[in-house]
């Protein structure tokens, strides 16, 4: 279901073919595994997937990066417990996933709330609370993984707040929020860096067109939810007179974005414009960026690209082009064409 | 003031009449919740009742079994229709097998959210869907049930908002690892306290929390403090 991209495509007057087919992919995918480990349910924890299919953008070439995520006592059973899915998991969905250790394996719900900021968060843990938070997906237990989202946003919204205001308008983005949502979308692109040079280069291509896209992606859709008090607040939310209360419904407005795809969470900001021509950079360019991923071929080009030779690959050269659309677009989404964005930009997006 | 009680299976399991003795003898205890959470209890409780002392309680309402095991859902459905019309029935949602049987109780149902064992009845849309069923049924809400699924407590807030005015009763207790009911702690004393603006002074609380009767004034200080009425909560402010 991604009803706000149908509602484009029709305004448009187009189809973007690789974006219904990575949705189509992940349903399949998801419904498989979530099949297959309906054997390891248990009330304290959830198997969640994060990266491609916890955006509902699988392809082929696909791997699936996934998390036991414990929310209670811990037990020795949970290792042996990983391990049992970890083999599920690849009988499914055979590439391995990414060598960091990051999206594989237990993650406690006590230091993705308690380690927020301050000197015991770590890269890993701030990859892990903001992916949760930005595209993940219960395979088995939905209600642990909401449970965490919630205590997690309860941190950065209920817990963390402003002096109020002298006109008694309360606070509806939580700048603590914003600021880790930031702070993840530098620290990626300062991983890139990094992975280039410790790597020397080796498989730069591909997370180069993938910080382009999807990583930058990510960081939107964590924009728009933490501004979703001023995009998509229900009248009720500003009714409420007790201020426990708003700020609990406003960490749940916040929550309830967390269950949709980061594109179609921007789908449903674009469409609050009348601007075709950046409906159009933005999602023609994904659809390409999509499209390519799951050529079989050209993700291998894109794998081994040579860094010197990156112009002369047609797989690179073509993407690297249409993630400039893809920037010019959502440029001009945030900071001329929505009707509240740039001034959201403006008021909390550098100073 | 607001009517506030145990159940009696939480002070003394299946004894209902120690579980009434003991409260008797506590002034400022004036509600109660005959429990037959075990089928195997439901007739012997069922048949006390007309020879049970309840004058002095000013709320009672009854637990059905949570669980059919040693019994089919009509016989439990006939047992229960021989209480009086003005005890709301606490229900999980679970043993609701055929809903047409269930829907001529009215407003007598009072359907219960879930723990994290159940597999509905547990959120707020899960709860919304269970009314569609039973649409003039009333609501009770197990506030440790629904900090289980939601420390935050914004689960139980939007269940207080919506159904409100299907709030029949309140349950209380802290939840352990398993589920099981235990006494307030300091945790769920604070998560409980953000919603206690959102309970009507006169709701019933049933306390749930597992206890020796030695410890029955120490939980109502407990419940009552983490639940203050809306003159208590004015003061404290």
């Amino acid at each position: 279901m991604s009803p706000a991209i149908d509602d484009l495509e029709t305004r448009l007057g187009t189809r973007w073919p690789a974006i219904h087919a990575a949705r189509a992919r992940t349903e399949e995918v998801v419904g498989q595994l979530s099949a297959s480990l309906a054997e390891f349910d248990d009330a304290s924890v959830s198997i969640v997937v994060t990266g491609s299919l916890g955006r509902g953008e699988a392809t082929a070439g696909s791997d699936a990066d996934w998390i036991l995520l414990v929310d209670g006592p811990s037990d020795p059973g949970h290792a042996i417990l990983a391990r049992n899915i970890e083999s599920q998991i690849q009988s499914v969905v055979t590439k391995d996933v990414g060598r960091t250790g990051t999206f594989a394996g237990i993650v406690a719900s006590h230091e993705l709330v308690h380690y927020i900021a301050g000197t015991s968060d770590s890269n890993h843990n701030l990859t892990r609370r903001i992916l949760l938070l930005s595209e993940s997906r219960a395979l088995t237990n939905p209600i642990v993984r909401g449970r965490v989202i919630r205590n997690v946003l309860a941190r950065y919204v209920v817990h963390d707040r402003s002096v109020q205001s002298r006109s008694g308008r309360r606070q509806n983005v939580p700048h603590f929020l914003l600021n880790d949502v930031v702070r993840y979308w530098r620290t990626m692109a300062s991983d890139y860096a990094s992975k280039m040079w410790e790597r020397r280069r080796e498989g730069w291509g591909i997370r180069n067109v993938k910080l382009r896209f999807s990583r930058k992606l990510l960081f939107i859709g964590g924009l728009l939810s933490a501004f979703a008090g001023e995009l998509f607040a229900p009248q009720q939310l500003h009714e409420v007179e007790n201020d426990e209360e708003y700020f609990l419904m406003l960490a749940e407005l916040i929550r309830t974005q967390t269950d949709v795809p980061p594109l179609e969470l921007l789908a449903r900001v674009v469409l609050d414009t009348n601007d075709d021509d950046v409906a159009d950079a933005i999602f023609s360019s994904y659809d390409q960026f999509l499209s390519v991923l799951s050529d079989s071929d050209a993700r291998k080009a894109l794998e081994s690209v040579a860094f010197e030779k990156a112009l002369e690959t047609p797989a690179y050269a073509g993407l690297r082009d249409a993630s400039q659309r893809f920037r010019d677009g959502v440029t001009r989404l945030f900071f001329d064409a929505h009707p509240k964005l740039p001034k959201l930009i403006r008021d909390f997006g550098v100073f | 003031m607001r009517p506030i009680g145990f159940s009696t299976g939480a002070l003394a399991k299946g004894d209902f009449a120690r579980g009434l003795n003991v409260q008797r003898t506590i002034d400022r205890i004036d509600a109660v919740e005959l429990s037959a959470l075990r089928d195997h209890e439901l007739t012997a409780l069922i048949e006390a009742i007309p020879s049970l002392d309840l004058d002095r309680f000013a709320y009672v309402s009854f637990h059905a079994p949570s669980k059919l095991q040693t019994l089919d859902e009509e016989t439990v459905f006939e047992l229960l229709t021989r209480l009086p019309d003005s005890w709301p029935i606490i229900v999980h949602p679970e043993i609701l097998r055929t809903p047409s049987l269930w829907r001529r109780l009215g407003e007598q149902l009072c359907l219960e959210n879930m723990d994290n064992r159940k597999t509905t009845g547990r959120t707020p849309a899960e709860m919304r869907a269970l009314f569609d069923t039973f649409p003039e049924a009333t609501f009770c809400l197990d506030l440790g049930h629904a900090r289980q699924i939601d420390p935050t407590m914004t689960s139980a807030l939007q269940m207080l908002r919506e159904l409100g005015e299907r709030l029949r009763q309140i349950h209380v207790s802290d939840l352990g690892a398993r589920g099981e009911h235990l006494p307030l702690g300091a945790t769920a004393r604070q998560s409980f306290a953000r919603v206690a603006h959102r309970v009507p002074d006169d709701c019933p609380l049933i306390i749930e929390s597992v206890i020796a009767s030695d410890a029955i004034e120490r939980e109502l200080d407990a419940v009552s403090d983490a639940l203050p009425i809306a003159s208590a909560r004015a003061a404290i402010a």
